[in-house]
């Protein structure tokens, strides 16, 4: 997609604006887009792609997260306590990235494009009355049991247990922390290898698992998102994996579409919208799979 | 004290001892100054690329002209030139620096409010975040 120097920051920008718009409207960070925007679309090496992805999801996560702790629907000390493990997945995953073949990660990505495109086809509506932000994540589930005594679930930790209270809520206890500790860990190494946010794995592991509201789980996710990119970011920046000409025009672009979003979700229908989406994301993995066959 | 938050803290009727669900006082306090530096920092950084993005077209630099290695001996030289290097990358050490702020801020702020192991959990964020660090600048030599 060659052009002049204006035209090609405008389309990054413009690209940046789509990632933020649909990654706003279905609850995603932006990360699965911008990605194959960046190799497919302006031919970037793959790991470039992946470092500028890092830094728009986390401008995506500063600008949300603040908005969910002043209306306070994430939870900062589970956040902070979980995010202490996807920070080392983070940062054993930006060690890992610099050593894999691209092609590898190309085929990981593919089958990511294509879960994630499966899991958002079988998504469910959420019902009229729930309540607060709506970025559920995919792969999630609308309503599980929340509370339940969390002494008699298996991976709840006794001598943790002052600590686990602490970080539960009023109307929700902590349960299973060895598995939020492990997926963690995972969604850490996904972030810093695939340059997204990681809430996929996050959200369910949160809601499913340890019995953390729905909105509350994907809140808390995006504040995250934050530490788990920034720590593989580093050594992205360092490793000389951060384009700043590129990632300016696009993280700026990001950052404009996730307002836009917010604003508009009210107004857009949903389900076209998701099929919409599902098609791309199709595509977009029939094109990652031919780029790293070829 | 009925004030409560996910993951807050509730005090008892004595306020010695916080009951699980419930806030103390300072959770809300805390959250939200961590809130406003998130924001800040956002704005901060978008700000800043935003101006490097416009001195880029000002001197007919496009995306692809292959952006220069990241130098921060040569921050404040960029900055003072303005140059839009020296603009973009500062933006984006404030956009990597942000959530490493927030942690810090909370750490500070359980502190304050005697919370140890949240304490402890905000320093070991941050030992993390160091050994990114130290680790990308061993690899990079």
């Amino acid at each position: 997609m060659p052009g002049g120097p204006l035209v090609d920051g405008l389309l990054l920008l413009v690209s940046g604006i789509g990632a933020g718009v649909f990654g706003s409207l279905l609850g995603l960070g932006g990360g699965i887009l911008i990605v194959p925007l960046l190799t497919l679309g302006f031919g970037l090496p793959l790991l470039e792609s992946v470092g500028v992805s890092l830094i728009c999801v986390i401008v995506n996560s500063g600008a949300a997260s603040g908005v969910y702790l002043e209306r306070r629907t994430a939870n900062l000390r589970l956040g902070m306590t979980l995010e202490l493990f996807t920070a080392i997945g983070a940062m054993a995953g930006g060690l890992i990235a610099f050593l894999l073949d691209a092609r590898v990660i190309e085929f990981i990505f593919t089958g990511l494009l294509v879960y994630v495109a499966f899991t958002m086809a079988r998504r469910r509506e959420p019902a009229p009355s729930t309540p607060g932000p709506s970025m559920g994540s995919p792969g999630s589930m609308d309503h599980v049991e929340t509370a339940a005594d969390p002494s008699s679930e298996p991976g709840g930790v006794g001598r943790l247990q002052p600590l686990l209270d602490r970080m539960s809520g009023p109307d929700y206890r902590i349960r299973r922390f060895g598995f939020g500790i492990v997926g963690s860990l995972i969604a850490g190494v996904a972030s810093a290898v695939l340059g997204i946010g990681g809430g996929l794995v996050k959200v369910p592991v949160m809601h499913v698992v340890m019995g953390v509201p729905l909105r509350v789980a994907t809140a808390t996710s995006n504040l995250m998102i934050g530490i788990t990119a920034s720590a593989s970011a580093i050594i992205y920046l360092l490793r000389g994996g951060i384009d700043p000409y590129v990632t300016a025009p696009t993280a700026i672009g990001v950052f404009i579409g996730a307002s836009i979003g917010s604003r508009v979700a009210p107004r857009i229908d949903l389900r076209l919208l998701r099929t919409l989406f599902v098609v791309i994301l199709l595509y977009t993995a029939w094109q990652m799979l031919q780029r790293a066959i070829a | 004290m009925t004030a409560s938050s996910p993951g807050g803290l509730r005090t008892s009727a004595t306020g010695a001892e916080p009951e699980p669900g419930m806030a103390p006082s300072g959770a809300v306090g805390l959250e939200r100054s961590v809130a406003r530096l998130l924001q800040f920092g956002t704005y901060l950084s978008i700000g800043l690329l935003l101006i490097g993005a416009l001195l880029m077209i000002a001197n007919g630099i496009g995306p692809r002209s292959g952006g220069p290695a990241f130098d921060l001996g040569r921050l404040v030289g960029d900055l003072g030139a303005g140059r839009p290097a020296g603009f973009l990358w500062l933006g984006l050490l404030v956009v990597i620096a942000t959530p490493a702020a927030r942690v810090a801020v909370s750490g500070v702020g359980y502190v304050r409010r005697g919370e140890r192991e949240m304490a402890v959990v905000a320093g070991l964020i941050l030992i993390v975040i160091a050994t990114s660090v130290l680790l990308a600048r061993g690899l990079q030599g």
